[in-house]
């Protein structure tokens, strides 16, 4: 059966979102828009294997984790460093008046190791719900649940915020600053 | 178009998910701000034209379906 004209709109449509997570899997844009290029090409030879009305995205997304995966197994694992080393490496400055900076941020989600990040992603970014990233990721939906958990943890330690949502300076840094300490 | 409703479908689940009080990585975590402004600057990036060629030649090779 041809690919329906219909079908290679979507897959355009998606590529923006592909690269992303792409981007967020790999943390290199060149390797992630390899690996885009990967799925949009097994997505194009299966496609028979999707069924319209269902989530396209999601079907692409896991087609596209499949493959990360599979090319890391192949170069045996020299991505990942879940503690330590680049931990040490960087140092994050307490944010100033609550303004995380996005480099920060990067530097902090890179830190994370892969099931975290995912995890993280697909639910606090990409939009998917817990269900969907845990098909997505061919595992439970408390699985998910805890990944995004420890990654949300993970990130405030690294981030050096105390809890979530209550941030800034601390009493010292903020007379610096010349405001009146809470 | 049809392929709106898979879009609007999405959407709808990312929304729903936001509104929901009490989310840990929602409006009001730090966390969940950064989160989404980092992946949305990801996504408006513009799209090398690499994939448009990809998806031609793939087409050139088992020619797309004329629905009309």
């Amino acid at each position: 059966m041809a690919v329906s004209q219909e079908f290679k709109s979507d897959l355009l449509g998606s590529i923006p979102s592909l690269r992303a997570f792409a981007v967020s899997l790999t943390q290199n844009a060149d390797k992630a828009d390899d690996l885009v290029q990967e799925t949009l090409v097994k997505a194009w030879d299966k496609h028979e294997s999707f069924q319209p009305g269902t989530n396209l995205k999601a079907w692409l997304f896991t087609i596209l984790r499949n493959e990360f995966y599979s090319q890391m197994r192949k170069r045996g694992r020299e991505v990942q460093d879940s503690d330590g080393i680049m931990t040490a490496k960087l140092a994050v400055h307490p944010a100033q008046h609550g303004q995380l900076d996005l480099k920060d941020f990067r530097g902090a989600l890179e830190q994370l190791p892969e099931d975290q990040r995912e995890a993280i992603i697909l639910i606090g970014a990409s939009g998917f719900s817990y269900e969907e990233a845990a098909e997505i990721c061919g595992c439970a939906v408390g699985t998910i649940k805890s990944r995004v958990s420890r990654a949300r943890t993970k990130l405030q330690e690294i981030l050096r915020l105390t809890s979530d949502g209550e941030y800034g300076p601390d009493a010292i840094s903020a007379q610096v600053m010349g405001k009146p300490a809470a | 178009m049809k392929d709106m409703t898979k879009t609007s479908a999405a959407a709808a689940s990312a929304a729903k998910r936001q509104g929901a009080s009490g989310d840990p990585l929602g409006p009001n975590s730090e966390i969940g701000r950064k989160l989404k402004q980092y992946y949305d600057d990801l996504v408006s990036e513009e799209v090398p034209d690499r994939f448009a060629q990809l998806l031609a030649q793939l087409e050139q090779a088992s020619p797309a379906q004329k629905k009309d």
